[in-house]
């Protein structure tokens, strides 16, 4: 019977076909390693993110008497498993940033990023960027106190351009002005709170799905990349995807969600944390605010620099070096299997990177920021040794009889 | 393998292993604040017929000045206006029948209470310089310890809250208090077995299905011809 109904659907859509090629015509290289299965968990994860989302927006109410309630009553008391939904979508949000930096960071590793696969690395970053927006706009939408002063401390940095050593009305303008567009007001209200709904539920979501559909179809395009930096010969020394790679994949993938369930039933304190069960109060600053995790990293760069104005452009930084990856790096060598300085720069880049996540946590008292400022120059220093590393790779390549 | 590879895949495994577990489970980089409670008042805290207690004595000792919303609980003299059960008929959901007294317990939206309720928040924020919170989500925010020393020795606690000491020497009535209040934000026991039943069945079933994935694709890739 269901055979008959795939012959049935096969004659009109050539689903067949499209499998054959796809999935089992389409070769990888053998030697994958199982740093290449974050890019799955992430699938995996939007895939989790989306249907609880979905859950969730049908008891969420966007206006500020009723988000609170409607997040701890209604979901967490009233409405039978929607709690279920509410762990597995927090627990989600911040897998979802884990796995994707995991996933950066395999890339950068195996410097997945050279040619042919520049824009593969691009459309990530972008897909990294909405993400971000994403949890920043759903962090929102509890409107506890964290909800709320986590937002105010994100809306009033670009206030940090007046500090500009020069043309300072000039900046301090543009500034005030972009900071009370993204605040719809001078105070966060009801019309912060919509539009950071709507931009949470329907127009990020639809974006990001967007550009993974791009970013899949130039992983494919461009083949996958292999962690000893050589271009394979598919017909020769490929594997089939399915099942090699699929079902490699899927077994660590069951492992993942094993370990995401664990979280969710077992160990939510870190993903709603306890200070967010207080409703906003904007008479009442919160004695420690600090971004989530997955911004505490930008954010100690951001302050650990002493000038708020250079802080803001050190921190912007940050973000445009990792998008402009692939043209720092223009060594013909590939992989940092091959590439003996690029592996200790990779491990300056790891400690530096876990170091200011951690220090963001901490009170910034001098010491701190002196160790911030000291690990923050190690994350640029990753960056700027690129160009470098890549002009006397280019040497030794030529040395060495390589063909430009 | 080689000893090299090995090495790699042991030091930035471990590294992402220490800083997860640093961010998400423990972090000794931050100062936490413990407070204790006496172990036999844990045990009244746990108990879920001391909270039935607790929620009588919260309504004699604490509802003139805090309600909790999420147990139908509002100030005393809100609740005893004349037209707030038709307030509570036309805006309110229904939270549970109360088992002794066959009452309905009612929820009321934020602000269709703080509407009917702002006369009264008013004239407490004057004699106490701020309004007493609602205490529906305060056992989440809070802690057991915290709240069971807070409501014993305010002064203590928190220095210079407008929090005033009325449970001094009532060590057993706090705890039953906290009890009450745990019992609010807390699934109940049953609710928290099912929980863990439904866990270990969700882990257990991926777990299962990891390995048999696994034994499966090695027998496909054994009669592929692939090996391994």
């Amino acid at each position: 019977m269901l055979g008959k109904i795939v012959d049935w659907i096969d004659e009109r859509a050539k689903v067949r076909d499209l499998y054959q090629t796809q999935m089992v015509d389409y070769k990888v290289p053998k030697n994958l390693t199982f740093p290449y299965v974050f890019g799955v968990l992430a699938l995996i994860t939007f895939a989790i993110q989306v249907i609880s989302g979905i859950i969730l927006l049908m008891y969420y109410k966007p206006i500020i008497a009723h988000a609170f309630d409607s997040a701890n009553y209604t979901i967490m008391k009233e409405i039978p498993f929607a709690w279920l939904f509410r762990h597995m979508h927090a627990a989600g949000a911040n897998f979802f940033l884990a796995v994707v930096y995991l996933h950066m960071f395999t890339g950068i590793y195996y410097t997945a990023y050279k040619k042919p696969r520049e824009l593969t690395w691009i459309v990530g970053w972008v897909i990294f960027f909405v993400l971000l927006l994403t949890a920043l706009s759903g962090y929102l939408l509890p409107w506890g106190q964290l909800s709320y002063w986590g937002m105010v401390v994100t809306t009033e940095i670009p206030t940090s351009l007046k500090d500009a050593p020069v043309l300072k009305g000039l900046f301090g303008a543009i500034g005030e002005t972009v900071s009370i567009w993204m605040k719809g007001g001078f105070t966060l209200g009801d019309i912060a709170l919509g539009r950071f709904f709507g931009l949470h539920v329907l127009f990020l979501p639809l974006t990001l799905m967007a550009l993974l559909g791009i970013h899949l179809y130039l992983v494919r395009a461009a083949g996958i990349s292999n962690p000893d930096g050589v271009e394979i010969d598919k017909k020769k020394e490929g594997v089939p995807f399915h099942p090699y790679m699929t079902l490699k994949e899927g077994a660590f993938a069951m492992g993942y969600l094993a370990l995401f369930f664990y979280f969710v039933f077992f160990n939510m304190h870190h993903f709603l944390p306890a200070d967010n069960f207080e409703p906003a109060d904007p008479l009442k600053t919160p004695p420690h605010i600090a971004p989530e995790w997955y911004l505490l990293a930008f954010y100690e760069i951001f302050r650990s620099i002493p000038s708020k104005f250079w802080g803001f452009i050190a921190f912007n930084l940050a973000l445009v070096f990792l998008l402009i990856l692939p043209f720092l790096d223009f060594s013909p060598v590939k992989s940092a299997r091959k590439r003996p300085l690029f592996f200790a720069m990779f491990v300056v880049l790891v400690i530096s990177t876990m170091a200011l996540t951690i220090l963001g946590l901490m009170p910034p008292t001098p010491t701190n920021a002196k160790l911030g400022l000291f690990f923050a120059a190690g994350f640029f220093l990753f960056f700027l040794s690129l160009p470098v590393i890549s002009f006397l790779e280019w040497g030794w390549y030529k040395a060495k009889g390589g063909q430009e | 393998m080689s000893a090299w590879d090995t090495i790699k895949t042991a030091f930035f495994g471990g590294l992402t292993f220490l800083f997860f577990f640093v961010i998400w489970i423990y972090n000794p980089f931050v100062h936490h604040t413990e407070y204790e409670v006496p172990s036999q008042m844990e045990e009244i805290i746990n108990d879920p017929k001391a909270a039935v207690e607790g929620r009588e004595l919260f309504k004699t000792m604490c509802a003139s000045c805090h309600s909790v919303r999420y147990d139908g609980m509002y100030l005393m003299s809100v609740a005893s206006k004349p037209e707030f059960k038709k307030i509570l008929d036309s805006f309110g959901t229904l939270i549970r029948i109360d088992e002794k007294t066959k009452e309905k317990v009612m929820f009321l939206p934020r602000d269709v209470y703080e509407a009917i309720a702002m006369n009264d928040l008013l004239m407490l924020k004057s004699s106490f310089g701020k309004i007493p919170p609602d205490l529906s989500t305060m056992y989440l925010s809070r802690g057991e310890g915290y709240l069971y020393n807070f409501i014993l020795k305010p002064q203590e606690v928190l220095p210079g809250t407008s929090m005033p000491a009325v449970m001094t020497g009532q060590e057993e009535n706090t705890a039953k208090i906290v009890a009450y209040l745990k019992s609010v934000s807390e699934p109940s026991k049953g609710e928290k077995v099912k929980r863990t039943i439904m866990g270990i069945l969700v882990i257990g079933y991926f777990i299962a299905m990891g390995f048999l994935l696994w034994i499966w694709r090695k027998k496909l890739l054994a009669n592929m011809g692939y090996g391994h």
